[in-house]
């Protein structure tokens, strides 16, 4: 927990989290906050320049922007930590099992990692959602999936690092079964690491779903997404050219703040994650 | 033994990291056949993920293309036609070894050839993503050897700070924003729209530039970075001093010594980026109306046409594992030359 706690103290992890703990809230509560119905259409106030009644002006609808920017928050978010957990679960149980379930085992869980890391994120939930069915839950377990061996090699690798430390050989000469080592000894150890792939993930999620809800998979259209506002304002440039800043900067913010989040608790703990193949593909 | 002879004894029976000393093979022919086979052995995985994709819905082409009015004798006729009645594993089986002919199958709804399909509109994803590789070599290559040349200066420090804004910007933000500066307030390029280089090499170069710079961004300037450090670190070294004091001019250090060694590990990052590429460029074509791969495999999956979309995932795959092959070949070499 010191590691935490001296992560705490720096700038950038206080503005990060202050910025997460905006954003959670926004994207819990942002249906209530909205000051107009996020999907009302008003066809006498279409594409209206920021002004006292549209704070953020309004779109080829005349629907109020900030209302969808806050009500989008909620589908944009949840999409990411649905994949994230998905990738956790699927990447860190085999992760861990690998070191225990003899050769066999390693390899085949090593080589499927290995599969899934050549799948680009994009054309693979395009093509889970045609396959599958079109639904943010399909896509999200797709890149969920995709996100898996990233999980799954960072937490071999943390694993394998505390199993040759003397005191799991002592448990071990001592009897203790493979599970209660693993419980007492290993789990705790490798959370951090998990903590650190896990902000890394979500901005890399959060990427993909926007990039999804652009490409309007996953989303019905009128519902608000992050992506999905890009995508009509870029019909519309003419008329609105700096319509697209609003939802592009509160993507850029979110991202960057969960990556600068990352970044901080990796360099205080002087964790080596591999943080390369957390990029969107 | 002496005590700390005995502890590398029980390390090394333990199993900790200790190296055999093998025969003497070539070592570069050895690195080959195991890459391939493990390349065999992904390619296999990631194909059969993608085939078993179709087994896991239970689209069927006569539901798909007949709708409501299929009977169920109708989906039995065309079950038995696309080979959809047979085991599994004896479908992938078959899928993959027309694959590797160049057989695709072909679309359920025109009957049109999965693989003439994809020859069509995957030069579009080519044209911006070799243009992008480009702009990225070049634009971030001479970057990184400037800000090494300058390291601490003030043209160093402007790189640093342009990469970090360059490598947040997603591509199809980034994108956006192009068109919005180059297309709507200062018109010099199209927004969107495509055109064979064939018909018209012009315009195609038009056409492509806004969406390639889009997708170099994020390359360009981590190949800048790495460039950056291992030029830096490159500089330092005694062979470099060496050379400068035997009195070679510093452009033919800097290219020729330092340059060479510090290009290993920027091919490295070329080739983890490379995937990334062929992924983004999927949502650049939707920003800039290109009509690629990626608008292929969206309107196939929205009307559930299984086999364009099984195609369109094997061809992105292929172009991964070809160009993890080059760049592992290529820095395979540069290793070897040194």
């Amino acid at each position: 927990m010191t590691s935490f706690s001296r992560a705490w103290r720096l700038p950038s992890v206080k503005l990060s989290l202050g910025i997460l703990a905006v954003v959670l809230l926004v994207a819990v509560f942002g249906g209530w906050l909205a000051p107009y119905d996020p999907i009302a259409q008003n066809p006498r106030l279409r594409l209206l320049g920021p002004s006292g009644e549209h704070l953020l002006g309004t779109d080829y609808l005349g629907r109020d922007v900030l209302s969808r920017l806050l009500a989008g928050a909620g589908l944009s978010i949840a999409g990411a930590v649905e994949a994230v957990a998905v990738g956790l679960v699927l990447g860190a149980v085999p992760g861990l099992a690998s070191i225990f379930f003899g050769r066999g085992f390693e390899w085949a869980t090593a080589r499927v990692a290995d599969a899934l890391l050549t799948l680009p994120f994009v054309i693979f939930a395009i093509a889970v959602a045609g396959i599958v069915g079109n639904g943010l839950h399909q896509a999200m377990a797709a890149i969920g999936l995709l996100l898996a061996p990233v999980f799954y090699r960072v937490t071999r690798t943390a694993a394998l690092s505390f199993t040759r430390a003397q005191y799991v050989e002592a448990a071990e000469l001592l009897g203790a079964s493979r599970s209660r080592i693993l419980r007492t000894h290993i789990v705790g150890k490798v959370l951090p690491t998990i903590a650190v792939t896990a902000a890394g993930a979500s901005a890399a999620a959060l990427l993909v779903v926007s990039s999804l809800s652009f490409l309007g998979i996953g989303v019905e259209p009128p519902a608000p997404t992050w992506g999905g506002m890009l995508a009509s304002d870029l019909g519309y440039l003419h008329q609105r050219p700096l319509a697209p800043l609003a939802p592009a900067l509160v993507i850029m913010i979110t991202v960057g703040a969960l990556n600068a989040l990352a970044d901080a608790v990796r360099d205080t703990t002087g964790l080596h994650t591999e943080s390369e193949e957390l990029h969107v593909r | 033994m002496t005590s700390l002879q005995t502890r590398a004894a029980t390390v090394e029976a333990r199993g900790a990291p200790g190296r055999v000393p093998t025969a003497r093979r070539p070592r570069r022919w050895r690195g080959w056949a195991g890459g391939a086979a493990a390349l065999a052995v992904v390619a296999l995985a990631s194909t059969f993920i993608t085939y078993g994709l179709g087994a896991l819905g239970d689209a069927n082409p006569a539901a798909a293309v007949l709708g409501e009015t299929a009977t169920p004798a109708d989906i039995a006729r065309m079950s038995h036609e696309f080979g959809l009645d047979r085991p599994f594993l004896e479908q992938y089986v078959t899928w993959l070894g027309h694959a590797l002919t160049g057989d695709l199958g072909r679309s359920w709804f025109t009957q049109i050839p999965v693989a003439e399909s994809i020859a069509e509109r995957l030069p579009v994803d080519l044209s911006i993503t070799g243009l992008a590789v480009l702009i990225a070599v070049l634009a971030g290559g001479a970057a990184g050897i400037g800000a090494a040349v300058s390291n601490g200066g003030r043209f160093d420090r402007i790189v640093t700070a342009v990469c970090a804004l360059a490598s947040t910007l997603p591509a199809f933000v980034a994108g956006i924003g192009l068109i919005v500066v180059f297309a709507v307030i200062v018109p010099v390029f199209p927004s969107g729209g495509y055109v064979p280089p064939g018909e018209d090499p012009v315009q195609w170069l038009r056409l492509i530039t806004l969406p390639a710079v889009a997708l170099s961004l994020d390359t360009a300037a981590d190949l800048a970075r790495q460039l950056r450090t291992g030029l830096v670190a490159a500089l330092r070294e005694n062979y470099v001093t060496g050379a400068v004091v035997r009195g070679l001019p510093a452009r033919r250090v800097l290219l020729r010594h330092a340059l060479r060694n510090a290009a290993g590990p920027a091919i490295t990052v070329l080739g983890v980026h490379i995937p990334r590429l062929i992924g983004g460029a999927v949502v650049t074509e939707a920003v800039f109306a290109l009509p690629g791969l990626g608008q292929l495999t969206g309107e196939a999956a929205l009307k559930h046409d299984v086999p364009v979309v099984q195609g369109a995932l094997l061809a992105t795959i292929a172009l991964v594992l070809v160009s993890n092959l080059v760049v592992n070949g290529v820095v395979a070499r540069l290793r070897g030359a040194r």
